[in-house]
């Protein structure tokens, strides 16, 4: 194959029909750039939501007047657990200390015995199993459970429910958008090609007309596809990029941050996307001029 | 060079492109090929290309037969046929040199013999001075001999021309017939459909004669028209 004959007849073809090629970038830039960002805010959102759900506890209080040896064995009961990520023992002390600081002294000095259980702090590796891991200590004898209740166990039990229901349909809702501008990049990209094509027909009759076959005039078409499809992507990449930033560094410096959401300011090599997800978008981009290019000739090759 | 048997092609509502058509046309032999419009001769140009298919018959091209080519075969028949038009059909967003040369990066001709080929060729046509110029940028007798240049320059042993004269002025028109019997000379087939009846009747080669579709007349030596009445068009 001639490489370097196609792509300068691709190129010189772009440079003489520059304000076509510039709509096709701008058109493959635009859609492109609203797939990023849709993609980038799902990204962000579920990787926040992830950072919330970890932060999800579980507190089981023991009684008082436990053992130590039944302590010990509530506490091999949670390690042998295995959605439980991990557990802290909060002593009858450290409670007090905890409290102490939160509420200040003149209280604690007023109370004439401590009157804090002590506890077990435990993290779930997933918050779907939050319910789960809680109630097994419904009945657990050590536990500072009163009779037929098990208030001994406190956790967010609405809290994470809700949480997961709204998560879940918020990530549901942007894969929904991202299928619909996906199909409309795709279209808009085609119908480009397809125009720039419409006003070169002359000219693929002429090449057929010489004897080139359809492979000898398609190559200059699909390279032309693909560099716009490229340029266009890397500039919505680019856009995308420096967008997450800019809002990623507002959000922390300022008082929206409320509840210690992280954001994730850098996405070359960042979240579910195998190679990073900037240039992924940009292969997308110029996978997808080339297959306009591609579709769009059909017609003209017709022998 | 060129065999044409029992060939009919009808276009969509009945309407008679070549109704069975017979002929043979020898190697190196030079034919006009004349008629009213309508008559049939871009019909029966299409299909030595193969732009169109026959409905009935048998085309046989330098030893090919038409009817049996595989579609994929198509662009080999055309690179071995040189085409020159009406209406030029040049890249207009290609130099002179490089409307020429392209035929050759068609048939994958290396780069260095391309460089030697093309200024030859634009010389022999007397437009060697012009070969960085663009097609809007010359005259139509000048783009006319680009196009016979193109045709020319694969040196393929059939050269097909429609109205090749019918947009220039007479002075010119007659530079661009003797460049096609140059052609001829070499070896070449050349069948010239025209409108052309000074030409033709000028040059007294083997003229076919088109009406309806059908063969009406198949000459050596011949002239434009047969009968005087028909010469008013």
């Amino acid at each position: 194959m001639r490489f370097g004959f196609f792509l300068g007849e691709a190129f010189g073809s772009m440079r003489r029909n520059w304000v076509m090629a510039m709509a096709a970038v701008i058109t493959v830039f635009i859609s492109t750039a609203i797939l990023g960002g849709v993609l980038v805010t799902r990204d962000n959102l579920s990787q926040g939501a992830t950072s919330l759900k970890n932060r999800v506890m579980i507190e089981v209080f023991i009684k008082d007047e436990a053992k130590p040896e039944a302590v010990q064995a509530l506490e091999k009961k949670i390690q042998a657990m295995p959605e439980v990520k991990t557990y802290t023992y909060i002593s009858k002390d450290e409670a007090l200390a905890r409290f102490r600081e939160k509420f200040g002294e003149r209280i604690v000095a007023n109370l004439p015995v401590n009157p804090l259980p002590a506890s077990f702090e435990i993290q779930a590796k997933d918050a779907n199993t939050v319910d789960k891991i809680a109630q097994q200590f419904f009945t657990d004898p050590t536990v500072d459970n009163d009779p037929g209740t098990h208030n001994g166990v406190k956790y967010a039990r609405e809290t994470v429910r809700k949480m997961l229901g709204t998560i879940g349909l918020v990530e549901k809702g942007m894969w929904v958008t991202t299928g619909i501008f996906a199909a409309a990049a795709v279209l808009l990209i085609s119908t480009t090609v397809r125009l720039s094509i419409f006003a070169r027909r002359r000219e693929v009759e002429i090449m057929r007309l010489v004897g080139a076959t359809n492979w000898f005039i398609r190559w200059p078409f699909v390279l032309e596809g693909f560099i716009t499809g490229l340029v266009g992507a890397v500039l919505a990449a680019a856009f995308i990029y420096g967008g997450n930033w800019a809002i990623a560094n507002w959000i922390t410096s300022s008082d929206i941050n409320f509840i210690d959401l992280k954001v994730y300011p850098i996405w070359w090599r960042a979240g579910t996307w195998p190679a990073g997800m900037l240039p992924t978008l940009a292969v997308i981009g110029a996978l997808l001029g080339a297959l306009g290019s591609l579709v769009a000739l059909r017609r003209y090759l017709k022998i | 060079m060129i065999v044409f048997e029992d060939v009919t092609k009808t276009y969509d509502p009945g309407t008679v492109g070549l109704k069975d058509f017979t002929c043979h046309i020898g190697k190196g032999e030079f034919v006009f090929l004349v008629g009213p419009s309508g008559s049939g001769k871009s019909t029966l140009i299409k299909l030595v290309l193969k732009e169109l298919v026959p409905d009935k018959g048998r085309i046989l091209v330098a030893g090919r037969n038409l009817t049996t080519l595989r579609r994929s075969k198509v662009p080999l028949l055309r690179r071995n046929i040189g085409c020159v038009f009406q209406d030029f059909k040049l890249l207009p967003n290609k130099t002179v040199h490089d409307n020429v040369a392209y035929a050759l990066e068609v048939v994958g001709e290396p780069r260095r013999s391309i460089r030697r080929k093309v200024p030859e060729i634009l010389s022999l046509v007397g437009l060697a001075e012009k070969m960085n110029n663009y097609p809007h940028e010359i005259s139509g007798g000048e783009q006319q001999r680009v196009s016979v240049a193109r045709a020319f320059v694969n040196h393929p042993p059939l050269l097909l021309a429609d109205e090749p004269t019918g947009n220039i002025d007479p002075d010119t028109a007659v530079g661009i017939m003797q460049l096609l019997v140059r052609i001829q000379r070499t070896g070449t087939t050349v069948l010239v459909a025209t409108h052309d009846r000074d030409m033709v009747n000028r040059m007294r080669r083997r003229v076919l004669q088109l009406e309806n579709g059908c063969l009406v007349r198949d000459e050596r030596r011949g002239s434009y028209d047969q009968v005087a009445e028909e010469v008013a068009e």
